[in-house]
């Protein structure tokens, strides 16, 4: 270790030697525990919030279309709502993220930063699937109804599922499989409706991934 | 000798150290093949720079970690990560643990 013997070495290091057995599992457990939280790229409370966020974004996008009769879109404050609530949330998980790699390098980091940008691009294939309808003179209640609530999720879930088989990260696969299921389920419900089973299933997703991530890092 | 009346001749000695322990078990928390900067490390843990370097030199002797410089003076920046012989090690140190608490 060549390139720290220049700090200062005065301190002594002090081995232990009285370190009981069970004193040794405890801070073992503790450090471990510690570690996984300081490494979460995820940590439960911020996916219980975007949780939150999301069920209120889509209950409004809902709400603002309900009883349409023909069906004209969500309102503008309610695009606003959910526009500032993914604003929020992408600035939070950028910083928990930031936060999260401080100080890591290594293949990991580069993976997230690669599974990040396949999302991204995942995510452009809504917009030009709705693109490609209005096109094609698809009714308003597809081109701003159906569309733009089921295609993101069909289409980041398909991805977020691969991501997470490739890793066996179950909890992310069970995740995405619901966001997909919810997904086909807006595919079906109308366009008003879309917003609902879309924001429901977003929410079960992100909820029950909360959940069995802070359950994971309760038990190590 | 204390160790010998607690029955830690088992327990892996490079390890079994509060400090060393933290070390180790916070390296493995990372996936293999990332390393962790050293001040990253010293603020997870806690402990001064001096009293790092000596655990980190002896988790090093014995093969358990690897550490990097890249660069010099103020802006240099050093890696630490956890090789497959420290990983089998950590493993090792907590099956001694759990079967001499199983024991106990």
């Amino acid at each position: 270790m060549q390139e720290i013997h220049d700090i200062d070495e005065t301190t002594t290091a002090n081995d232990g030697d009285e370190l009981d057995p069970r004193e040794a599992a405890r801070l073992l457990a503790q450090t471990e525990r510690e570690a996984k939280r300081q490494f979460n790229l995820s940590p439960p409370w911020i996916t219980a919030v975007m949780g939150a966020v999301i069920l209120v974004g889509y209950v409004a996008l809902w709400l603002s279309t309900r009883g349409q009769h023909p069906y004209s879109g969500p309102s503008a404050g309610a695009v606003v709502l959910v526009y500032v609530g993914v604003a929020i949330s992408i600035a939070v998980a950028a910083k928990v993220y930031q936060r999260a790699t401080v100080g890591v390098r290594g293949p990991s980091v580069r993976q997230a930063q690669l599974e990040g940008v396949a999302i991204l691009i995942s995510y452009l294939g809504s917009p030009v699937i709705q693109g490609a309808m209005k096109h094609y003179r698809a009714s308003h209640a597809i081109v701003y109804g159906v569309i733009p609530a089921a295609a993101p999720l069909i289409i980041v879930g398909t991805t977020v599922l691969g991501i997470a088989a490739s890793k066996a990260d179950w909890p992310q696969f069970g995740a995405a499989l619901t966001v997909v299921i919810g997904g086909v389920v807006a595919l079906f419900v109308g366009p008003s409706g879309a917003w609902l089973a879309a924001g429901i299933g977003l929410f079960i997703a992100v909820a029950g991934y909360a959940a069995a991530t802070g359950k994971r890092l309760g038990h190590s | 000798m204390k160790q010998a009346s607690t029955g830690t001749d088992s327990l892996d000695p490079v390890i079994h150290a509060p400090a060393r322990l933290r070390i180790v078990a916070t390296l493995a928390a990372l996936p293999d093949g990332d390393t962790l900067s050293f001040t990253r490390l010293q603020d997870i843990l806690d402990l001064t720079p001096g009293n790092l370097i000596t655990h980190l030199r002896k988790l090093e002797d014995a093969g358990y970690l690897t550490s990097e410089t890249i660069g010099n003076g103020r802006a240099s920046r050093t890696s630490i990560a956890l090789t497959h012989q420290g990983r089998v090690a950590l493993d090792a140190y907590t099956g001694a643990l759990r079967a001499l608490l199983g024991g106990l």
